[in-house]
């Protein structure tokens, strides 16, 4: 018999894919099921926001911030704040630093329900997703009592916070830490030995130690592959250095791995919640900031640890209003650069679930 | 290793390759020739003392007067953090590209690349990205270029 005549095709994934989170557009390289190469296409998010904050005083460019990484905004507004603090020699309350320090945290938390969630949902288990967003709901309802929004806050402001917690925060801070301790049980009674979902994610997009650092992961994706490496830990910024936490890694850099990651971390976070709840001092929220904030010459790169990995600002400042230049590093960037590396040889329905542990948000791929 | 011991080891071992500026706030911020970039780049990533395996970042700059090129390195091993510059004038506006080095760099020189008009040399992936791929306007991250619509915030 003669032999069947083969060749490669293309599948267009996206832009509006549910898998995607966000627009962004894969073009995968087909040889019958299996992924030969993957192209993402971005962009669709470009919003300008480096631009923007050319044409904007320091403090007008928070709010800004907030739309860079809508999902932990507070990191966003925290390494910003950091950065220009710096830039300008400002030393920051004490108090101020543990309020921001809870806030991320919590924050931190909300980012990985979701990513329980969704990815859980993305694989094709609908469960986590409502047990993921009802948790998460209660923190929402933390910071709308602190500052009145529940996804752009505009909270952690140049020189402090924008307002000081009110009475009812720390108790009820404290019933959600206790009742989040309790949740953990479910969650991993739920997937993390189903023999569907074990399928779906051991030993599927294997990322080694050295491909992770070659492109620059960070976070959660950077553990997961064995590398203890943590922003809070090693390079410790606020008052990172006063908490007991630990850096959980996992062995292999698998999908389940990078799962089981953000769990962990978690607990990790709560841990710190505590931890700042209990020492939180009294005194100001907020130092004083002159109303025409002028940093003097100079530059500065400043980095944080948010959800998603490490997340920087580099600020140039030539002594004026505005900054001359800002620009955003999102781990996100850096994260679909590996998505190429990491698919090959995979079915489509292994690159939604690689997308999704990757954690990818596109508005802090395209900025 | 402390940023004043890490400015001495380069003074020492870097003489005439990497220049430490002033105007680093926080991390050490040093310059760089365009033409030794290469070299440097490598030298950091082998130095055993050192070894910069981590590319953070890297920015365009348009001062207006000229274009600076910031790239933030970090060391996983030894836990170190050196930013360094280059600086371009605008007619000569080229530069060899580190993806070899750090494979992070793809991208962020790709953004250049697209934003400022920067050309970058050897580099196998220079396609438009953020932008509309008809785009045809410019390069709307450098100082002279402004939107359309575009209105001036007075200065406060």
């Amino acid at each position: 018999m003669a032999e069947l005549r083969t060749e490669e095709f293309l599948v267009n994934m996206g832009p509006h894919h549910p898998s995607t989170h966000g627009v962004c557009r894969l073009i995968l390289t087909m040889d019958g099921e299996k992924v030969v190469a993957i192209e993402p296409v971005i962009g669709y998010l470009h919003r300008a926001i480096e631009k923007i904050c050319e044409n904007r005083t320091y403090p007008q460019c928070t709010p800004l911030m907030d739309r860079f990484e809508y999902v932990t905004a507070m990191a966003t507004e925290h390494v910003y704040a950091l950065a220009v603090e710096k830039l300008a020699g400002l030393e920051v309350p004490e108090r101020a630093e543990y309020l921001r320090v809870i806030m991320v945290e919590l924050n931190r938390i909300a980012s990985h329900l979701i990513f329980w969630g969704v990815t859980a949902m993305d694989v094709g288990a609908y469960t986590p997703f409502l047990y993921g967003l009802r948790e998460r709901e209660d923190i929402m309802d933390l910071f709308e009592i602190t500052c009145g929004q529940r996804l752009t806050y505009n909270y952690i402001r140049i020189g402090g916070v924008s307002k000081d917690i009110p009475p009812e925060f720390v108790p009820k801070c404290r019933e959600f830490v206790k009742m989040m301790w309790s949740k953990f049980s479910d969650y991993e009674g739920l997937l993390n030995g189903n023999p569907i979902f074990l399928g779906r994610m051991k030993d599927i997009g294997v990322l080694t130690p050295e491909a992770a650092i070659a492109y620059g992961a960070s976070g959660p994706v950077l553990r997961a592959s064995g590398v203890k490496y943590d922003v809070r830990r090693n390079d410790p910024y606020s008052v990172y250095d006063k908490f007991d936490f630990e850096i959980p890694t996992q062995p292999n850099g698998d999908c389940y791995d990078r799962f089981i990651q953000r769990l962990d971390e978690m607990k990790e976070s709560l841990k710190i919640i505590e931890q700042a709840l209990d020492n939180l001092p009294e005194g100001d929220i907020k130092c004083k900031v002159k109303p025409k904030l002028k940093p003097p010459e100079g530059e500065v790169y400043s980095r944080i640890e948010s959800a998603r990995g490490e997340m920087g600002v580099y600020i140039r400042s030539d002594g004026t209003t505005k900054p001359m230049r800002v620009k955003l590093r999102g781990s996100s960037y850096n994260h679909l650069m590996l998505v190429p590396e990491i698919s090959t040889d995979v079915l489509i329905a292994d690159v939604v679930a690689i997308f999704a542990t990757l954690d990818i948000i596109m508005p802090e791929v395209d900025r | 290793m402390t940023r004043d011991e890490l400015k001495e080891h380069i003074l020492k071992k870097y003489d005439g390759l990497l220049t430490p500026l002033e105007t680093g706030v926080f991390d050490l911020m040093c310059e760089v020739k365009p033409a030794n970039l290469t070299k440097v780049a490598r030298m950091l990533y082998d130095d055993e003392q050192l070894k910069f395996d981590f590319l953070n970042n890297i920015a365009g700059v348009d001062t207006g007067e000229q274009f600076e090129v910031v790239y933030s390195l970090s060391s996983i091993s030894n836990n170190l953090r050196l930013d360094f510059k280059l600086v371009l004038s605008y007619d000569q506006a080229v530069i060899d590209s580190v993806k070899d080095i750090w494979t992070a760099a793809d991208w962020h020189e790709r953004e250049i690349w697209e934003l400022y008009g920067i050309d970058i040399n050897n580099h196998d992936n220079l396609k438009r990205f953020l932008l509309p791929d008809d785009w045809d306007q410019g390069y709307p991250m450098r100082k002279d270029w402004d939107a359309p619509d575009f209105v001036r915030m007075p200065e406060l």
